[in-house]
């Protein structure tokens, strides 16, 4: 089957288990949330996925093809970009220069999102107003995270991991990213938001997986899974009553 | 074509001084002309390398397998295929030593550099009839031994290490290499293959480090591994491009210029000896008063003045 | 190759991996603290040796007070080169921050050439402590009194580090700076004092260096290369594993130079070969967890 497809992988740092026999899919075409509270395995599910840290058992397949234990490069060739939540970018390089790196070395056959040619069109296509010449070091925390999504996406992939990208925008920019988002996903990207806001995960997806502890605790429906009790344990402790 | 023509011109000017002193013939300037010339393109090797983040503390190996090989091959190939050879063993040898070293930890580059470049004078001594040894080799003097016109050849290679410089600091290279620099997983995550890349930058730079070291081998037609295995060849690079500003061509050349009258100062203040403390002296300085360099920093005055001040919102500490 | 050969080999080697450790202990500690990568900790010891051997060749002072005043002169000096220098340059990146330190080596090592001249002295110390006989081998006082300073040197960074307040606050800071700010740790008092910590050790060990090894202004060099592999192969930040490192090198030295034909010139060569050799088979080195790079 295509998507992503992870089967029974486990991430150890010394004897913490910060992935835990996790075998779930993402099928393609979709747009899914991962959630959990700090310190469920979020951003290590994502470093395992794109390659950062390979998993110490367990396989990882992308569209079929197993993609366990490739180098980061790699598996962005095969299809899987992902962002990181804090950015952090040569500051003497232009926006257009940041673009330009996945748009030489990513080596994809997807094609660029529709009307987009380049590394400015794709730069107006996130929504970065500062001119494609602006060097990093200028750029506010907003327009930074909006880079980061437009890098991401020059590697143009099938499936797009977005680490937490919203955190700390204010409700503007946030909403502006919703909607790249949503066009991200129209235009035949299988998106996996890794989120801890509710509301965003409320309204872009249609499914959720909930990790706690390195473990999958729930998956389904937005709606239902937030209100799934063992979900509120996890993220308000035991015993906690509203 | 306008860049092109704009580049050429660089090139030129460039090569201006250096063509200026050698065609007035005033013995001392062109040999001072001559060191600074090995010197730049030494320099400009390093920071070929330097770009991606990795210190390399052992270029006068490269600078001395240079030496030696072009000096040892040129009379059984004939000049041209000599030095060529020459080169392409300071690549080989670049390439394998990086294969195993530039996976690693960035510290664990800069050691294996260092303790490589002191240990390869022992390769030389063991193997006597092989090079020579201790007493060293006579490598064939360059252009028939008349100093104007080693200074005319050895700024040719000057001109051609520029080219290679350019050549990485183009759209291909310098952002990836800057963003292998300042953060390998980001890199890596827009498919940029970095070890492989990093390979490729110290092969280059190992070679144009034989370059300056094949120029220098030529000049007075003796050569012994203390002339050219030293700390000295070690150190120059980076206090030349950290004085005449890391990350660009023009750099390494002002730098070198810079550093030699430096270092005549030192010379004549401390002596013969320890006057390599001015490079100690120049790499604190810079790197805490101003890391551009010279040319970064006279690029940013112009910037400057060419572009008022935009207040942008809340300037990210995010981009580093 | 006798037996009793190869046994004073390898224990006068031992004496001086004591020696060794002691050098990459200190290293280690402020490395793996403030993640500046010192490069002038080599001339940080090379000035403890210089002025250890100052002080006994021109003033009688026994070494062992001269290996004390260089531990407290050569922590005054950390905290110097801290608070001009070094404070200032943990703002920029790794590149820079390397490229700094290497600079100060440079600097310090010209000085000593300098103020020195470039050639070795050897100290001309009596004993400081009876000579060790165990069987055949024959151990001199001075190999002893090293081995000995040397490992009390190495317990004591182990002590710092996982026993005293300053440690915990050490490790903490070292692991996430910006969350010990919120607790409350004075993060660059505490970086400040891994330095002198360091460096004091780095003294100590220059006392320990006149003792049995040259007094010359290019001893740093050599050093700081051996302690930098035997971090290679012990792991990063990892103390006891620079003890087993400062052994496997120390030993291997030793062997290569007693028993292999112009070994003594080797010098590097070992070191180095040695390194290749543990990065290429294990890059986290023989103890260390793995690492990125």
């Amino acid at each position: 089957m295509s998507g992503l497809r992870v089967e029974g992988c486990t991430v150890a740092f010394g004897g913490l288990r910060a992935i835990d026999n996790v075998t779930l899919a993402i099928p393609d075409g979709t747009i899914t949330a991962l959630i959990g509270p700090n310190g469920s395995g979020k951003s290590t599910f994502v470093n395992m996925v794109s390659g950062q840290i390979p998993p110490a058992a367990g396989r990882i397949l992308l569209g079929g093809d197993a993609i366990t234990g490739l180098r980061p490069d790699r598996i962005v060739h095969r299809g899987l970009a992902r962002t990181y939540q804090v950015p952090k970018v040569p500051k003497e390089l232009t926006i257009e220069e940041v673009i330009s790196v996945p748009l030489l070395y990513a080596r994809s056959e997807r094609p660029l999102p529709p009307g987009v040619r380049g590394a400015a069109d794709l730069a107006r296509y996130c929504g970065l107003r500062p001119a494609v010449s602006t060097r990093c070091g200028q750029l506010s925390v907003s327009d930074l995270r909006r880079l980061e999504i437009a890098r991401a996406l020059a590697c143009r992939p099938d499936v797009l991991l977005l680490d937490e990208s919203m955190a700390g925008l204010g409700v503007e920019d946030t909403e502006q990213v919703i909607a790249l988002v949503r066009e991200i996903h129209a235009s035949g990207v299988t998106v996996l938001v890794i989120e801890h806001v509710m509301r965003i995960i409320a309204k872009l997806c249609r499914h959720a997986i909930v990790l706690n502890q390195g473990r999958l605790l729930a998956e389904g429906e937005p709606q239902r899974v937030l209100t799934d009790g063992q979900v509120r344990e996890a993220y308000l402790g035991k015993g906690f009553t509203l | 074509m306008n860049a092109l023509v704009l580049r050429l011109g660089f090139y030129a000017a460039i090569a201006a001084p250096f063509v200026a002193v050698a065609l007035a013939e005033h013995a001392f300037l062109v040999q001072v002309a001559i060191g600074i010339a090995v010197s730049a393109i030494l320099a400009l090797a390093w920071d070929i390398l330097s770009r991606t983040g990795q210190v390399s503390l052992g270029h006068a190996a490269f600078f001395g397998m240079g030496g030696y090989g072009s000096a040892l091959l040129t009379p059984v190939l004939g000049p041209v295929l000599g030095w060529t050879a020459g080169l392409l063993l300071c690549g080989a040898v670049a390439v394998l030593l990086g294969a195993v070293t530039l996976r690693l930890r960035r510290l664990y580059f800069t050691i294996a550099t260092l303790s490589f470049s002191l240990s390869i004078q022992v390769f030389i001594l063991v193997t006597p009839d092989l090079t020579g040894g201790s007493t060293g080799i006579m490598p064939p003097v360059l252009a028939g031994g008349s100093p104007p016109h080693q200074l005319l050849f050895i700024t040719g290679c000057l001109v051609a290490a520029a080219v290679v410089s350019d050549v990485f600091l183009g759209a291909r290279f310098r952002p990836a290499f800057f963003m292998i620099r300042n953060n390998p997983h980001l890199a890596a995550a827009s498919g940029v293959p970095v070890t492989r890349l990093k390979i490729l930058a110290f092969a280059v730079s190992g070679m144009v480090a034989g370059l300056a070291g094949a120029c220098y081998a030529g000049l007075y037609g003796y050569v012994i591994p203390d002339d050219v295995f030293t700390t000295n060849w070690n150190v120059l690079p980076l206090a030349v491009t950290i004085l005449g500003g890391m990350d660009t061509t023009l750099g390494p050349v002002v730098g070198a210029v810079a550093l030699r009258l430096l270092e005549e100062v030192a010379r004549h203040v401390v002596g013969g000896v320890g006057y390599q403390v001015v490079y100690g002296a120049v790499i604190i300085l810079f790197i805490v008063g101003m890391p551009a360099g010279l040319v970064g920093f006279a690029r940013g005055l112009l910037r400057r003045r060419k572009a008022p001040a935009r207040s942008d919102g809340a300037k990210a500490r995010l981009a580093s | 190759m006798t037996t009793a050969a190869v046994l004073q080999a390898v224990i006068l080697s031992l004496t001086v991996a004591a020696l060794y450790a002691a050098v990459a202990a200190g290293l280690t500690l402020t490395v793996g603290v403030t993640r500046i990568i010192n490069f002038a900790h080599g001339e940080f010891v090379m000035l403890g040796a210089f002025l250890t051997y100052g002080l006994h060749t021109r003033w009688g002072v026994s070494p062992w007070l001269g290996m004390a005043a260089s531990g407290v002169a050569l922590g005054l000096l950390s905290a110097l080169v801290y608070r001009l220098f070094l404070a200032r340059v943990l703002k920029q990146d790794e590149h820079n921050q390397l490229l700094a330190t290497l600079g100060l080596s440079i600097l310090l090592l010209n000085i000593a050439v300098i103020l020195w001249s470039p050639d070795p002295r050897v100290m001309q110390a009596p004993a400081l402590m009876p000579p060790l006989r165990l069987g055949a081998v024959t151990v001199p006082g001075n190999n002893v009194a090293v081995a000995l300073v040397g490992l009390l040197l190495f317990l004591a960074m182990l002590w710092i580090k996982n026993h005293t307040r300053y440690g915990t606050q050490m490790r903490f800071a070292s692991d996430d700076p910006e969350l010990a700010l919120h607790a409350g740790i004075n993060v660059d008092r505490v970086f400040e004092l891994s330095f002198v910590i360091g460096g004091a050790a780095a003294g100590v060990s220059g006392g320990l260096v006149a003792l049995v090894l040259y007094v010359q202004p290019s001893v740093g060099v050599d050093l700081v290369i051996r302690a930098f592999a035997i971090i290679a192969l012990g792991g990063l930040g990892n103390i006891p594993g620079a003890l087993m490192g400062a052994a496997i090198l120390a030993l291997v030295e030793g062997l290569v130079s007693t028993f292999v034909p112009q070994g003594g010139s080797w010098g590097f060569g070992v070191a180095f070969l040695l390194l290749l050799l543990v990065l290429v088979v294990r890059p986290s080195g023989l103890f260390g967890k793995q690492v990125q790079a």
